[in-house]
């Protein structure tokens, strides 16, 4: 028994091996996706792009620059206001920074702080995030300055504990995102165009005309896609470990444990659509509905915190919304399964559902 | 003969319609039996009920000692199949696809062999679906065959193929009828049930209008005063055709 669905399995994935249609959507087109996302560096959280207008031109402003320029989250473009006011309003700058004329580095006497030179900051509102940490930092590096120069100690010290040391890239982001759309895809369009496909071409029919049990042939169709999944997570993590140069902080086995499950969620509903479905046309339209808005708004592309907060309770019990949170999590900030519970729960709940619905809706015939 | 199908007043109906009403014959062992019949007339749904594939309402069927319908999962290990408008999974060389149904059957198989005696041996390793017409039809019957079946059923075995290989499969299925198989076939060609058949059933409405041999349905056909108003012709237009156009198979 056990042996007829390992050598069926066999005999599946060398077809599917042969099919170059399904290698370009299961590898090289996530890839792609990968190179393309990555490469315009969508959302990059780490950075605040900072243009600075030096109108100063002295030794103290240089400096001033030249600390400006050390801080890591910041890249520091120079230029005159105008055409660093121009790259803000197309967003290509967070902050603007204008050095004044009169900018000096020397002590304030007390109670005279309104004799000291002030920068004038233009932000951008776009983009209130990088605008804020960008005007944090300045503050910062300003109190710095202040303490070095009146040769005075902070009054009260603070000592951060930093939560996430390492500085998160978009390509991080992106890559557990990218892993749970080609699982998603694997398990709703490949399940759905190929079953859809081979009933109504009279394949299954044919084979349910042997004695062969319809319980192995589910069997073997599943554990394919299993190991298909698996080794496709592999292929699409090991492309961005050596070539993105991402960093998978969390353990791979919790990886591709949740890689499984997320698996075995989105091929239950792929055959309940399969079931669903009578013709290979009804097959597009049914699957693009059940996967392009998760693509959206589940956090593939971009955090969902981009999801209009009416609608993210209901987007936050997306299957694909829990298979995209748990990898990241465990992918970037190195959680544990325990840790990414909710997420694991929701797709066991997203597992049962799915099983029901395959079990209801899923025939070998047509009509 | 010892008869090897046995049907009895088999009844199937879907919904309001009744598609097979009381239909009752026998099949001897080693024989060609034809059923034909106009589309509509309940063939297929006579095959596929003795083939496992459906549940008759009424009635009894046995076929290669299985009651098909107390057990139609047994029935399937006995009997080889071609389907009509069915078809093998994508991406499966043709030695493959051998491999694969043996595999369902639970068998180990010589794929070469069975590829040799429909004449594709140099078509093993290409794909299935490259294949054309009539070596699809000659490779689902080598498929068909991979469980060393009592009885072959084929369901319009020759529809789409042009006459060469028409004839190349006629010729097949002697050979495989000559190691003592049983073939059970359903066309709507009549040349074809005349050429190949032992014996015909002529189903219509659900229901059988007459069994014989051909010759002697011909023969009762003239015995009731039947004429034909056409001058006897001793060629016809696809003797032309063949003449022409020589018997070798036109595939590749």
């Amino acid at each position: 028994m056990v042996g007829q669905v390992t050598r069926y399995t066999l005999m599946l994935l060398r077809a599917y091996l042969r099919d170059r249609s399904a290698l370009f959507f299961s590898v090289v087109l996530p890839l792609m996706f990968m190179l393309i996302f990555g490469a315009l560096n969508f959302g990059a959280f780490g950075h605040v792009s900072v243009g600075v207008d030096d109108e100063a031109q002295n030794a103290d402003s240089a400096r001033f620059t030249t600390i400006l320029q050390g801080v890591a989250t910041f890249s520091i473009r120079t230029g005159a206001v105008a055409d660093e006011k121009a790259s803000l309003l197309k967003g290509d700058r967070d902050l603007v920074i204008v050095i004044p004329k009169d900018f000096r580095l020397a002590p304030t006497p007390a109670g005279l702080a309104a004799t000291a030179p002030a920068l004038t900051v233009y932000a951008n509102a776009g983009r209130a995030q990088q605008a804020s940490v960008g005007q944090a930092i300045l503050a910062q590096v300003i109190d710095q300055l202040t303490f070095a120069v009146n040769r005075t100690s902070p009054i009260v010290a603070m000592r951060v504990e930093s939560v996430n040391a390492r500085e998160l890239r978009y390509v991080d982001f992106l890559v557990p995102g990218i892993l749970a759309m080609t699982i998603m895809q694997l398990g709703i369009s490949g399940v759905a165009f190929g079953l859809v496909a081979a009933k109504q071409r009279g394949v299954l029919r044919r084979i349910m005309a042997t004695p062969f049990p319809p319980r192995r042939f589910l069997a073997a169709q599943v554990v394919e896609r299993l190991i298909l999944a698996v080794v496709q997570t592999l292929i699409l993590l090991g492309v961005a470990v050596l070539v993105f140069k991402v960093q998978v902080v969390g353990s791979l086995p919790e990886l591709l444990a949740v890689t499984i499950l997320g698996s075995v969620v989105f091929l239950c509903l792929g055959f309940a659509l399969a079931g669903w479905a009578t013709t290979e046309n009804q097959v597009a339209p049914l699957t693009q509905i059940v996967t392009l808005p998760q693509l959206f708004l589940s956090g593939v592309f971009f955090a969902t915190d981009a999801v209009p907060a009416v609608v993210r309770p209901l987007t936050n019990l997306l299957p694909l919304t829990f298979l995209a949170d748990a990898l990241r999590e465990i992918s970037t900030s190195g959680a544990t399964l325990w840790d990414v519970r909710g997420a694991v729960l929701g797709l066991l709940v997203w597992s049962a559902i799915g099983f029901a619905l395959a079990v209801r809706l899923f025939r070998f015939e047509t009509g | 003969m010892p008869s090897i199908i046995a049907v009895t007043d088999l009844v199937k109906r879907y919904g309001p319609l009744e598609a097979v009403r009381g239909i009752s014959f026998e099949v001897g062992e080693g024989e060609i039996f034809g059923l034909l019949g106009p589309n509509g007339a309940g063939k297929t749904t006579t095959v596929e009920i003795l083939e496992g594939l459906r549940r008759a309402d009424g009635g009894s069927a046995v076929v290669a000692g299985v009651d098909v319908m107390r057990d139609p999962q047994a029935v399937k290990d006995r009997i080889g199949v071609q389907l009509q408008a069915s078809a093998f999974p994508e991406n499966f060389l043709a030695k493959e696809v051998i491999d694969l149904f043996a595999l369902f059957y639970g068998r180990r198989v010589d794929a070469m062999a069975l590829l040799a005696a429909v004449d594709l041996t140099d078509k093993a390793h290409s794909r299935q679906e490259k294949l054309s017409g009539g070596q699809r039809q000659r490779l689902s019957i080598a498929v068909a065959m991979v469980n060393e079946p009592r009885v072959l059923f084929l369901d319009e075995p020759t529809t789409g193929l042009d006459p060469q290989a028409r004839r190349n499969l006629w010729e097949l299925i002697r050979r495989i009828r000559a190691r003592g198989t049983t073939v059970f076939l359903t066309t709507h060609y009549l040349d074809e049930a005349e050429i190949l058949c032992d014996r015909v059933a002529v189903m219509d409405g659900g229901r059988i209008i007459a069994l014989d041999a051909p010759g002697a349905l011909v023969a009762a056909l003239l015995a009731r005063g039947f004429t034909k108003p056409a001058l006897q012709q001793q060629a016809n237009l696809e003797d032309v055709f063949l003449d022409l156009t020589g018997h070798e198979l036109r595939e590749d």
